[in-house]
């Protein structure tokens, strides 16, 4: 873990700071792809030009990535620019490579002994995030995550929201009763429970718990909020809640779900990204996609014509 | 109508029989386990409790005590103690034939508590016997002058043949100690200086082994095997060497070697003498200082103290002694110098005992009550015993094994539990998942299958004589040392007094100069003003012995700490991680708080485990007998007594059981004690095992997740 900066650069600043003054992305303009078959890529390549509107978050710049040290890749040359503060889904068939691209961004897949980036870049808030200097606790304190399987510790509901800052060495009660209830409030679910903040957080319905899951991440403030499948394990009644909830949180944090339900993606996201094995095949506004898909697998997949 | 037919009818009957037998078979095997086990445990506890019940406590707070069997002549008015009269009855259950007009009375007794002050001068031994009555009281030696006065009584005449340097040393200390009457030898030697010229030449096994001693320096082709005494190697010597060698080594190398040949350049004769003081010491009582007699016994002078001679200068105030009226009058007699202060005299009432023997009997007494009945009778003669018995290990107690076993269980988890929990942390969470981590592993399980006396022998050959030990009197025998600091300070003489001291006389030898010269000197210890790491070992220890036993069970602690971290959800990391922890951070609160149960449990079945071995402490820590626990009788104080506790050695429970059932006479007394023994240790694995059970049940309920 390269967790130690030298005086001059410090990741921290650059991920959070320097970010406003990075040169912003020209919106009409797709940023020349260097490595891409212009014959195979065209197709993606007009529907790329349609680049989000607001500053870009989150670059991916022709990104390939394996598991096995280089011998094969599990994503292949994946370009997208990724808005802030919107909600950008990730769709596409099981095994296609969601979680992995998701993973990469804050570099969980650095879990993986034998994972490796191929090829590419990905830059947040103008931060190369694979550079030497960055420390990866920095990051993931900046891009959270939160798991298809919601995972509480088994400890009390406020120990859980708390957990974050605890790590961070912050111990004065104030400051974590205060942040505890932000960020209960901020996931709804703060009327559901202040009552009972002592209790073990495994007591909460499944929905709830996957709510405490949300708001143990934005205690600790960051700028993106990933979301590998949130809902998968969730009644529809809950998922409405978290749905709701992310909606919410859309104005603060830049969001990145990824999920298998149509419906789902088309109700809370701003931009869709449709993946086929390892490829992006199309990404454009969500209304687009689901109206107007310009390639054919896209439309055979939303459609569930897919096979 | 026709009848139904029944669809499930028994098609074939041989199936239906063999479906029987084999089950028949299968409750007959798991019935005659059952019943063996039962069998066993039912003998042990039919035999074992009426031990327990009958000695009571008495089994558990007295160590080991061997059983006097006592012929008794009857006799009345006999006083003993009350508790020693509870464990002379717990021995004799058919006490109530002999046994007549018991009363109970308090019997006074004089304390007299005093502060003993600084330059006070009191005879060693009544010194020894104040220490002994007052367990905190202890003047270490260090503080004691080395020219403290001793007395020693030789019972029969002595004759001593010193050579020059004692003989010089001892007038020096002691002229008066000198008889007049002493004749001088001169024994004349020969020396002799030789040169031999490089080359390569037969040698015999005889001059092989003479040369050895010598500085020459040379090299053998082959070595002499010892079942070949009529062997000849051939020897290189590489250079010219001119070396002095002494008459002995001259002869047998060069004049009597037959079989080989080493030509000599050239050959000068050098004649010294030797001088030998000889003279007598007659049967006396003798005052002297403590290094005057500690020559006379380096030359084997075999002596008694003579406590109300010896004399030693106290340096220290010290408060609030306590002493019995009996010893204090002695002690205040023969002490003129004694200087005390704050002298008060409390009485305390001992509840005792007063009883008739009836009519001649035999009594079975243990150590301590046998002592205790003597001492109280001794000036009656009421207690009159006609003819003694013993039986070792008879007299109940089990104390000191339970003890020993529980600080060896103690140190052994406290070292298996962090290296375990180490290893298993870093090989579940840190290393890569490769050819090393599994290797590890399939060394880990080959450990778990090595068979226990094996680590007994690797424990000896590691703990006990070869783990680094820092010391400023470092073994003459160790493997090897390296000088850390220089203290200058004197040595704790009780090492010296034990004879086992060898002094330097300069502080820059080496240290193969150093135990050569002690070695020379017959010392175990070697003592220059520096503070050494040697590689001289732990010694048989409960250190050395937990250490053994840690390496033993570490593979099976290893092996259920990683199933415990592998049961934590690998979401829990995940999360941590994500939320901004480091790798460590994650771990810590994240992963092991949620694994501890299950090590929790693991470190209880270890210890079970750990508790029931004598294979790894039979050479390391165990030993048979041992009157003191291994914290009593230490003489130095501080942290230097912490680590004389961590290096005495204990009894243990299974030993124990193995010596009192398998390595003494056995006879109708010892039998008891065998099922005594086996019941309480079943008692205490059981009781462990039960905790460990427990802590499941509710490891099980608690987390969930
Ligand atoms: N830790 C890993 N080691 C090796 N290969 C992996 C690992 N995780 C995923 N893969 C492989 O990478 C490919 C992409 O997996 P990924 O989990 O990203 O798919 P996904 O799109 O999230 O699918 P799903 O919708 O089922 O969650 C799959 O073929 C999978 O087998
Ligand atoms: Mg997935």
């Amino acid at each position: 873990m390269n967790s130690q900066h030298t005086h001059s650069i410090d990741p921290t600043a650059n991920l959070s700071g320097q970010a406003v003054a990075t040169p912003e992305p020209e919106p009409p303009k797709a940023p020349p792809r260097k490595s891409q078959p212009p014959s195979t890529r065209t197709a993606m390549q007009t529907s790329i030009q349609n680049s989000p509107e607001g500053k870009t978050m989150i670059e991916i710049d022709d990104l390939s990535f394996s598991y096995d040290n280089g011998k094969t890749n599990t994503l292949h040359n994946i370009s997208l620019d990724i808005p802030e503060k919107q909600v950008t889904a990730f769709i596409g068939p099981s095994g296609c490579g969601k979680s992995t691209l998701l993973r990469c961004l804050n570099r969980m897949n650095d879990l993986v002994d034998t994972s490796c980036i191929t090829n590419g870049k990905i830059k947040i808030m103008g931060q190369d995030i694979n550079a030497k200097h960055v420390s990866p606790i920095e990051l993931r304190k900046q891009v959270g995550m939160v798991f298809q399987k919601y995972n509480p510790f088994p400890k009390s509901i406020y120990d859980n929201v708390a957990y974050g800052l605890r790590i961070q060495g912050i111990k004065k009660k104030s400051v974590l009763d205060e942040s505890v209830e932000r960020s209960l409030h901020g996931a709804a679910l703060w009327d559901e429970v202040k009552d009972r903040l002592k209790d073990s957080a495994l007591g909460l319905s499944g929905g709830q718990q996957q709510r405490l899951c949300i708001a143990r991440t934005i205690a600790v403030r960051p700028k993106v909020i990933l979301m590998d499948e949130p809902c998968s394990a969730l009644d529809p009644i809950a998922t409405a809640k978290v749905e709701e909830l992310m909606l919410e949180l859309r104005k603060d944090f830049t969001i990145v779900i990824v999920t298998h339900s149509m419906q789902q993606a088309s109700r809370i996201s701003d931009r869709t990204a449709f993946f086929y094995i390892g490829e992006l095949i199309e990404y454009d506004n969500t209304a687009n996609i689901f109206t107007n898909p310009s390639v054919k697998q896209t439309e055979d997949y939303i459609s569930g014509r897919f096979g | 109508m026709e009848p139904v037919q029944n669809p499930f009818s028994q098609q074939r009957n041989s199936q239906h029989a063999k479906e029987t037998a084999v089950k028949v078979t299968l409750i007959l095997f798991t019935y005659t386990i059952i019943i063996a086990a039962i069998a066993i445990f039912g003998k042990i506890i039919y035999e074992g409790s009426p031990v327990l019940w009958q000695k009571g406590w008495s089994f558990f707070t007295k160590k080991p005590q061997t059983l006097f069997v006592n012929q008794v002549e009857k006799g009345e008015g006999i006083e003993i103690p009350a508790k020693n009269f509870e464990g002379l009855l717990a021995n004799n259950p058919d006490a109530e034939h002999w046994l007549a007009n018991v009363t109970e009375f308090e019997k006074p007794a004089d304390f007299i508590q005093f502060d003993l002050l600084k330059n006070s001068r009191i005879g060693s031994g009544y010194l020894s016997e104040l220490e002994s009555l007052n367990p905190d009281f202890y003047i270490i030696y260090t503080e004691r002058d080395i020219d403290s006065p001793v007395g020693f009584i030789i019972q029969s005449d002595k004759e001593f043949s010193l050579p020059q340097a004692d003989y010089d040393a001892l007038k020096a200390a002691d002229p008066t100690l000198l008889p007049d009457e002493h004749s001088k030898r001169e024994i004349k030697l020969n020396q002799f200086r030789i040169t031999l010229a490089a080359g390569e030449y037969p040698i015999g096994k005889d001059a092989h082994d003479a040369l050895v001693s010598t500085e020459l320096v040379f090299q053998m082709r082959q070595t002499f095997a010892d079942d070949e005494p009529d062997k000849i190697n051939r020897t290189v010597i590489p250079y010219d060497q001119t070396i002095t060698v002494s008459g002995n080594v001259y002869f047998t190398a060069f004049d009597e070697d037959e079989r080989g040949t080493l030509p000599l350049k050239s050959m000068e004769q050098i004649p010294f003498t030797r001088t030998f003081h000889d003279f007598t010491l007659p049967a006396s009582s003798y005052h002297t200082l403590a290094h005057a007699l500690a020559i006379l016994e380096k030359h084997g002078v075999q002596h008694n103290h003579d406590t109300a001679k010896g004399s030693i200068i106290v340096n220290e105030n010290t408060r609030q002694l306590t002493a019995p009226r009996a010893f204090w009058d002695a002690l205040t007699r023969s002490n003129p110098q004694l200087k005390t202060a704050n002298v008060t005299t409390t009485t305390v009432n001992t509840p005792f005992v007063r009883f008739d023997i009836s009519k001649d009997t035999e009594i079975l007494l243990d150590t301590e009550d046998r002592e205790s009945i003597a001492a109280a009778n001794d000036a009656t003669g009421k207690f009159k015993t006609t003819s003694e018995e013993t039986h070792s290990y008879s007299g109940g107690g089990v104390i000191g094994p339970i003890i020993g076993t529980g600080l060896l269980v103690i140190i052994c988890m406290l070292v298996a539990l962090f290296t375990g929990i180490a290893a298993s942390v870093f090989l579940n969470e840190y290393a890569r998942k490769g050819g090393f981590v599994k290797t590890i592993r399939l060394a880990m399980l080959n450990l778990a299958g090595v068979p226990s006396i094996v680590f007994g022998l690797f424990g000896l050959g590691l703990f006990v004589i070869l783990a680094p030990c820092v010391t400023s009197t470092p073994k003459s025998s160790s493997a090897w040392m390296v000088p850390l600091v220089k203290i200058g300070s004197q040595p704790d003489l009780r090492i010296i007094e034990q004879k086992q001291i060898y002094i330097a006389q300069h502080a820059d030898l080496g240290s193969s100069e150093l135990s050569t010269l002690a070695a020379a000197d017959g010392a175990k210890h070697v003592y220059d003003g520096w503070i050494w790491l040697s590689l001289q070992g732990w010694g048989t220890s409960i250190l050395a012995g937990g250490f053994t036993l840690a390496m033993m069970v570490l593979p099976v602690i290893i092996t259920s700490c990683e199933e415990s971290l592998r049961a934590v959800p690998m979401g829990f990391r995940e999360a941590s991680l994500a939320l901004g922890a480091s790798k460590w951070q994650s771990i810590r609160t994240a992963v092991l708080p949620y694994a501890f149960p299950g090590i929790l449990t693991a470190s209880v079945l270890g210890i079970t485990r750990v508790a029931g071995e004598t294979a790894p402490i039979m050479f390391t820590a165990a030993v048979a007998e041992k009157s003191e626990l291994p914290w009593e009788g230490l003489k130095s104080t501080g942290f230097d007594a912490f680590l004389d506790f961590l290096q005495s050695s204990a009894q243990a429970l299974p030993y124990h059981i193995y010596t009192v059932a398998g390595r003494i006479p056995q006879s109708e007394y010892t039998q008891p004690m065998q099922y005594g023994s086996v019941l309480v240790f079943m008692l205490i694995v059981m009781f462990f095992a039960a905790i460990s059970v427990g802590l499941r049940i509710r490891v099980r309920k608690k987390l969930k997740w």
